[in-house]
């Protein structure tokens, strides 16, 4: 009995142990109320002067398991995750969770990739997909709708196109989008006749429902991905052509096993026929030109796939013009555009499947804008609208699946997206992307002037910036267009073009009065030079004479260099910067984005520039590797204690990088200053990430995979500046109409468009088209329906316009387009017409 | 006779001298043939990490898919034409191999991993970082160690002295009510200890919740020592738990059976005819025979901690050596790959150095059947 005991003491002892532990800490729940109290005001009655972010802190934890998403958020100790879902499962718990709730993306797609090569492979074998025809079929066979619902279980949504439903151009060119997605739609008994057509032109025999060539099965070779639905996907096209004759060969693959065979196999081999594709785009592409030449012609890639595409010569002109964007108007685009989605079609070198959907989870009291294409990860606006429903402050844990995967430094450091989206909080860049329309907003800038020549294409959707047109544009002498690296100085477009030099385009950029008194995290000020110090540093960099010369950064900036023509600051205070470039975006408010120059901390790029220079870090990881030495992090390791002595000898000699230029930009003192702040940051948070953000980086924990964030309190702008983007404003349709017409009436139809339950504004809508189709699903007549009132829109259609349709069951399909969002939407309406001396039926209302 | 007069038996002191001169020979042939274990061991593990050389075509088509992806993606690139973007890809691809050194055959990179790795010297990784920021091999896995060791240290060592305790306690009430609920649950070891993890998360962390789900400590981490202390260990039951349940029947049960295996030799019998007391008949009869095979397998169990287990510390999201194997596979990141093989393969080899020349010294057979 005594050994027994000797047993069971142990174990009561260990259970005491762990009680004392379960015990000695606050259950979850409490931790929730802790951060969530009940006392603070609701946002509702946000104080208007509280300036800055909404929560007082935020906590990023590390959380890969996707499974445990929806129980973390019940259990109150996450309230929001940095990684769609795609999984049904996981979606149906989210959806039937009362904590928790989620916000969709729409970047994400899946196609058909197919094997155009042969006919016959180098083994002899025939590859019916050689054929244009024959692949355009199973644009009909394939049925869409079946693979959003079901396999997708609702998260995805039918796509035909080579454009993202979610994006602008779908939406510009909605009437005719709307037009093929009828012609193609799921009809497997039209795709059954043109294969089997097809297949006996390239000398097929059908026996006995198999196809055979020379006495041998058709098989075809289906190449699946694993990893997610698209496994589902393979096997449902495999059973349709399983269906119709042909023999296939499953080849069940993870994205590195099927790479392999499709992207960097020769085509031609016969490895594969079909392969289960799949693109994503993190932001909202307001430009899809390009996707003719990329996804459907040999100079698309330079992989071997794509040097298997043949195109029609018109097809490859006409997407060739397109990626140069060779047209002077914008109906002369619009043109290009409808008749590169017919050849694309015709093509079908890819079969487009659906665009998914990612839902974004969150718990219920928690909101931010959420970005339509990237979800929340590629948000610019999350940090400016992040807040909990029930109160100001607080602490908001988000979960992401990744925390500090490469060294954080601002000249190339990580580029992953989950350290890109923390980075984001902590800068404030001077404009910021609309998260629904993808066109950007100013945020440190008072307005633009965009100038370019004639015949460049180019809208304005907002009235912060303005454009003009000229006939030439000169480059001014003084203009900077490169760097001395011997003289440390810029050189001017008079020395390197004594003849001149003309640009497409130029930039005007004033930003805000008040730029130069806004604050570092660190208390110093903003200074010209750090406007200037990144601009040096692009070019030194690719200067094989410097010390900071790293050939990694040499093929992007020789990119940046062939369009660049100049900048030179017009205006010191307010600043104004002129930037010239041949490079020029079709909307001007991406071109002011992508050429609006940045300002960094020069005191802590000093840092940087100092131990590159010594070989003791460096900005890249490919210079790192070079001279085996570390990459530089400004937030931890083993380049902190590095960075802390060269600030403390930097500090005492009071270096200045590029001191013979900069030291023209700096007031007197400014050095030391900045030192002393950067010296004070470094004892009080322990590390070197100095921004300007909403928050700044309160501490930075690795080896536990936790970041804490909290609210810089100097943050000069409005609390509440950003919070119209925290819901997109999908148009939602009604349609109303007659269902029975006689012919040589008028019919009227009325369209409601709502959000929310409220009217949507006549002045947020861009255009409302309609489509109509006769009894064969031939387009009989388009046009756009006119406004009535505040969410009503009317569709009035003449009596010659019904008479055309003749009699059978026609259907009236609208295009909505708001100015609010870039995803359209669409409703239908279907009627019948009757000959004009037949009555309508007794107990139908017309 | 008396045996010091009899020629055959050596006198003590030429008996030492004879016994170092067998137990340094021993030791040699040990150590050579421990070494040329490692050097196989570990140049197979490159050939395997590496599917002997397959993996460079996998990083090729890899690299030049994301840099295709980051440039047309790259807002910047935006308005280049396709022409001009293909060139731009072109070179990045060409840089990123050359820092990878893939423009060098595989077998000439692969004895010099071998070279480097029995000289332990472990190099930088290609693709991954310690949580710190640092791309040194043995910064990477230094970072990782300690997490594992506490979580496996703990469940290891909990797990090898309960079972110990209670089977030595089983073998003496052999058929007991206890004896037999422990071979009922015997079997329960079949299943994984992740396996009982999920089922531990959904029912402390989601259903009660009074534990969190993962991770090593609460985020942020607490400031105090004792604080953070407490944290941890907060962290570590459900994952302990598991493990402990996991393999906790399956231990008992078999060093029961050993045990009873021993008790039933006829010294201890004998011992027992003797009238000896039952604790007595357990250390001197039972315990101290058998501590050679208890040895060896508490030595093993320690170097097992050093792998870790790459689907429990995923479960748990424990940052341990288990998690970094299988990010260092995702990537295949050979250097780290052969890193955490390599310090494996060594600690191994040193084990079983230690453990003969221990079995050297306690039995003689052993090094007079290194002279033969």
């Amino acid at each position: 009995m005594s050994v027994m005991m000797k047993i069971v003491l142990p174990m009561i002892l260990i259970l005491g142990l762990a009680a004392l532990i379960f015990f000695s800490f606050p259950k979850n729940e409490d931790s929730t109320t802790n951060l969530i109290g009940t006392e603070h005001p609701s946002t509702k009655q946000l104080d208007s002067t509280r300036r800055g972010a909404l929560v007082d802190q935020i906590v990023f934890t590390q959380q890969g398991d996707i499974g445990q998403v929806v129980s973390l958020i019940e259990s109150g100790s996450h309230h929001i995750f940095s990684q769609g879902i795609t999984s049904t499962t996981v979606f149906q718990r989210l959806r039937d969770s009362k904590s928790a709730d989620y916000d969709f993306s729409y970047g994400s797609s899946v196609e058909l990739t197919l094997n155009p090569a042969g006919p016959h492979f180098a083994n002899g074998e025939l590859n019916p997909f050689h054929v244009p025809a024959l692949r355009e079929a199973l644009n009909q066979l394939i049925n869409r709708r079946y693979i959003a619902e079901e396999i997708y279980g609702g998260l995805a949504v039918p796509r035909f196109l080579p454009l993202s439903t979610a994006f602008p151009d779908y939406a510009h060119l909605a009437d005719v989008a709307r037009a093929l997605e009828l012609r193609y739609q799921h009809d497997p008994n039209a795709a059954k006749k043109i294969i089997n057509r097809e297949m006996l032109a390239l000398g097929a025999r059908l026996e006995q429902g198999r196809w055979r060539y020379h006495d041998r099965p058709v098989r075809l070779r289906l190449l699946i991905r694993t990893e997610d639905a698209r496994k589902h996907i393979g096997e449902y096209i495999g059973t349709l052509l399983e269906n119709l004759g042909f023999e296939i060969s499953y080849l069940y693959r993870t994205a590195a096993e099927a790479s392999r065979i499709w992207l960097a196999g020769d085509p031609g081999t016969g490895a594969w026929h079909m392969y289960t594709g799949g693109w994503i785009a993190s932001r909202i592409e307001r430009d899809l030109a390009d996707n003719f030449s990329y996804y459907y012609t040999p100079k698309g890639r330079a992989d071997p796939l794509w040097q298997a595409y043949r195109p029609s010569a018109e097809f490859d002109e006409i997407a060739d013009r397109l990626q140069r964007r060779d047209y002077r108007t914008w109906p002369e685009r619009r043109a290009l555009m409808s008749r590169a989605l017919e050849l694309a079609m015709e093509d079908s070198v890819r079969v487009w499947l659906v665009d998914q959907i990612n839902a974004w989870p969150r718990a219920h009291n928690a909101r931010l804008a959420v970005d339509l294409a990237g979800g929340v990860s590629a948000s610019a606006l999350w940090p400016y609208t992040l807040r909990f429903d029930d109160q100001i402050g607080g602490t908001m844990v988000i979960g992401s699946p990744g925390l500090l995967t490469e060294p954080w430094n601002p000249i190339a450091g990580s580029n992953w997206i989950f350290d890109l989206k923390i980075i984001r909080a902590l800068q404030d860049p001077p404009l910021l992307a609309d998260p629904f329309t993808g066109l950007y907003w100013p945020q440190q800038i008072q307005s633009a002037d965009v100038k370019v020549q004639y015949g460049v294409p180019l809208i304005i959707s907002h009235d912060w910036l303005t454009i003009h047109r000229a006939e030439t544009i000169n480059v001014p002498g003084n203009a900077w267009i490169d760097w001395n690296s011997d003289d440390k100085r810029f050189i001017t477009v008079a020395e390197k073009h004594p003849e001149g030099l003309e640009a497409r385009g130029r930039i005007r950029i004033r930003y805000k009065d008040d730029y130069w008194q806004r604050r570092w995290h660190d208390g110093s000020t903003l200074s010209l030079a750090d406007l200037l110090l990144p601009w040096i540093l692009s070019f030194e960099r690719a200067d094989p004479n410097s010390p900071l010369y790293d050939i990694a950064h040499v093929p992007n900036f020789e990119s940046f260099q062939r369009h660049f023509r100049g900048w030179r600051i017009v205006s010191k205070q307010p600043l104004i910067i002129d930037i010239y470039s041949d490079q020029i975006h079709p909307d001007a408010e991406v071109t002011v984005a992508d050429k609006s120059p940045s300002v960094l901390p020069w005191h802590s790029l000093a840092l940087g520039i100092l131990a590159e220079q010594n070989e003791r870090l460096t900005f890249s990881s490919h210079k790192a590797d070079r001279l085996q030495v570390d990459w530089l992090s400004l937030v931890s390791g083993p380049s902190l204690p590095i960075l802390q002595q060269l600030l403390e000898s930097a500090g005492r000699e009071g270096f200045i990088p590029f001191a013979s230029l900069l030291k023209h930009y700096l007031s007197s003192g400014e050095a030391e200053e900045r030192y002393q702040a950067l010296t004070d940051w470094y004892a009080e948070r322990g590390h070197f990430w100095v921004g300007n953000g909403p928050f700044y980086l309160h501490s930075v924990h690795p080896l536990e995979g936790s970041i804490v964030l909290r609210r810089n309190e100097d943050f000069p702008d409005p609390a509440d500046k950003w919070l119209r983007f925290v819901q997109p404003e999908i148009p939602e349709l009604v349609m109303d109409g007659p269902i029975l017409v006689k012919a040589g009436q008028t019919a009227t139809f009325e369209l409601q468009i709502t959000f929310q339950g409220k009217p949507y504004p006549l002045d947020a809508i861009d255009e409302v088209m309609f489509l109509l189709f006769d009894g064969d699903g031939k387009l009989s007549f388009k046009g756009k329906a006119e406004p009535f009132e505040n969410g009503i829109w009317r569709v009035i259609l003449a009596a010659r316009q019904i008479n055309r349709l003749g009699s059978g069951a026609n259907s009236l399909e609208l295009a909505v387009k708001s100015n609010r969002v870039a995803l359209p939407s669409f409703a239908s309406h279907g009627f019948a017409t009757l000959p004009a001396d037949e009555s309508i039926p007794e107990g139908i209302e017309p | 006779m008396n045996p010091s007069q009899n020629p055959s038996i050596p006198k003590n002191a030429e008996g030492l001298v004879r016994d170092l001169k067998l137990m340094l020979l021993f030791t040699g042939k040990r150590i050579i043939a421990l070494a040329l274990m490692v050097l196989i061991g570990v140049y197979l593990t490159i050939l395997i990490a590496n599917m002997g050389g397959r993996v460079d075509e996998l990083r090729l088509v890899q690299i030049r898919s994301e840099i295709s992806e980051a440039v047309r993606g790259d807002l910047s690139f935006r308005e280049l034409n396709s022409d001009e973007r293909n060139r731009l890809i072109q070179r990045r691809v060409d840089l990123e191999v050359q820092r990878l050194n893939l423009d060098r055959p595989f077998l000439l990179r692969s004895f010099n991993y071998l070279y480097r790795a029995m000289l332990l010297d472990l190099g930088r990784a290609e693709q991954m970082h310690s949580d710190q920021g640092s791309r040194e091999v043995h910064a990477i896995i230094l970072e990782r160690l300690p997490a594992t060791l506490l979580l496996f240290g703990t469940a290891n060592l909990l797990i090898f002295f309960l079972s110990v305790y209670i089977a030595l306690w089983l073998s003496r009430h052999y058929g007991s009510l206890i004896d037999r609920i422990v071979i009922v649950l015997a079997p329960t070891s079949a299943a994984p200890a992740w396996f009982y993890g999920i089922f531990l998360i959904l029912f402390f962390a989601f259903l009660l919740p009074i534990l969190p789900a993962g991770g090593m400590v609460e985020a942020p981490p607490p400031l105090g020592r004792r604080d953070y202390a407490l944290s941890v260990l907060k962290h570590m039951a459900l994952p302990v738990l598991a493990m402990l349940l996991s393999q906790i029947f399956i231990s008992i049960y078999s060093w029961r059976t050993f045990f009873l295996i021993h008790s039933s030799e006829d010294y201890v019998e004998m011992a027992r005819a003797k009238g000896l007391p039952s604790r007595m008949i357990e250390r001197r009869y039972i315990l101290r025979p058998t501590l050679a095979p208890v040895i060896t397998s508490f030595m093993l169990m320690l170097i097992s901690m050093w792998s870790g287990a790459i689907i429990l510390e995923r479960t748990f999201s424990w940052p341990g050596l288990g998690t970094l194997i299988f990010q260092a596979i995702g990537h295949h990141d050979t250097p780290v790959i052969i890193g955490s093989v390599v310090i494996f393969a060594y600690l191994l080899a040193f084990s079983i150095l230690v453990l003969d020349i221990v079995y050297g010294i306690v039995d003689p057979r052993v090094r007079i059947g290194a002279k033969r």
